[in-house]
C-alpha cells in the first residue's frame, strides 16, 4: 500500500556525535505505531553501546524503568539470551559497535503506546552489527519502559563514544 | 571492587576528557548542555557498575561451548572415563568469577 509509512523525522550524521534525538518539536502523535530505523552507524570507540531512551515532554527519560529481553545471535560463538531488567536506557547491542573500517550498526525498532499516557511505551529491536574480526551480531526482542506517561520522540547515544556518522530515521504507521 | 561512588568519580573524568560533546537535534549539532554532561556521567557510572556486578554473565555465555559440543564432551567422558566437561565448565566460571 503506497504512502503507508510516513517519515516523521530524520537525522543525517556526518561529524561525531554522542547523541542524537528524533521527535521532540518534530513528533506526529496522529500514529498508534511508530518505527525507527537506524542505517549504516558509525562509532569512535570498540564495543561501545548503543542504548536507546524514550523522550518526555523533549527530554529524554533516564530513570531506572527499562526492562529488556532479547536473543542474541552471533557469528563465532554460542547464542545468548539477554536480559536488561530495571535499566536506564535500552541496550541495543549486546557486545558493542566497532571501529573497523567495514564494521557498522543497522537495525528497526517499532514503538507502541507511545502517546498513551495512562499505559507502558513498548519496543521491538531487530539489529545487524558487523564488528570487530569480522563477526556478525543480530539481536530479536523487545523492551517495555515501565513509567505510564506519554512520548514523543527517542534518544541514541554511544555511550563513552561517538556516533561518527549514520542515518536516523522516524515513521509514523499510517491508520 | 570499586564502589558506585568510586565509579561515578572514573565516569566524570573519562567523560571530562571527552569533551567537547555534542548531540544531534533538530538537524543541528549542539554542544550538551550541563544537565547532559551530568546524565552523561551518571549513565556512564550506572553501566560501569553493571558491568562489574553483572558482567561475568554475558562473559561466561560467551565462554561456554555450545550444547551439542558440551552433549559431545558428556558422551566422551562416559565412553573415555574422562572428565573433560565438568573442566571446561570449571575453567569458564573460574576465569569469569562471580563478583564477591
Amino acid at each position: 500500500m503506497a504512502g503507508s509509512l510516513i517519515k516523521i523525522d530524520e537525522e543525517i550524521v556526518t561529524s561525531a556525535v554522542a547523541s542524537v534525538e528524533l521527535g521532540g518539536t518534530d513528533w506526529d502523535s496522529s500514529y498508534d505505531v511508530y518505527q525507527l530505523v537506524i542505517s549504516n552507524m558509525e562509532m569512535s570507540l570498540n564495543n561501545a553501546q548503543i542504548r536507546l531512551k524514550f523522550l518526555a515532554g523533549g527530554t529524554p527519560q533516564s530513570t531506572s524503568n527499562y526492562d529488556e529481553a532479547s536473543k542474541v545471535l552471533v557469528s563465532n560463538t554460542t547464542f545468548a539470551n539477554n536480559s536488561l531488567p530495571n535499566y536506564s536506557a535500552f541496550v541495543i547491542t549486546y557486545v558493542g559497535a566497532s571501529t573497523d573500517t567495514n564494521a557498522r550498526f543497522n537495525s528497526n525498532h517499532f514503538l507502541f503506546n507511545m502517546n498513551n499516557a495512562s499505559e507502558y511505551s513498548f519496543m521491538t529491536q531487530e539489529t545487524s552489527a558487523f564488528k570487530n574480526g569480522a563477526v556478525l551480531e543480530g539481536k530479536q526482542g523487545g523492551g517495555v519502559y515501565t513509567v505510564a506517561e506519554a512520548h514523543n520522540g527517542v534518544e541514541i547515544t554511544a555511550l563513552g563514544g561517538n556516533v561518527t556518522a549514520g542515518t536516523f530515521t522516524l515513521y509514523g504507521l499510517k491508520k | 571492587m570499586a564502589t558506585l561512588e568510586e565509579l561515578t568519580t572514573e565516569a566524570t573524568a573519562e567523560i571530562e576528557a571527552a569533551k567537547p560533546l555534542y548531540k544531534q537535534v533538530n538537524k543541528e549539532r549542539l554542544e550538551f548542555t550541563d544537565d547532559d554532561y551530568a546524565q552523561a556521567v551518571t549513565d556512564l557510572a550506572n553501566s560501569k557498575w553493571n558491568e562489574q556486578e553483572f558482567g561475568y554473565i554475558q562473559a561466561r555465555q560467551e565462554a561456554y561451548g555450545s550444547i551439542a559440543d558440551q552433549l559431545d564432551m558428556q558422551y566422551w567422558d562416559k565412553v573415555n572415563g574422562t572428565n573433560t566437561w565438568q573442566e571446561h565448565i570449571a575453567q569458564v566460571k573460574s576465569d569469569n568469577p562471580k563478583p564477591a
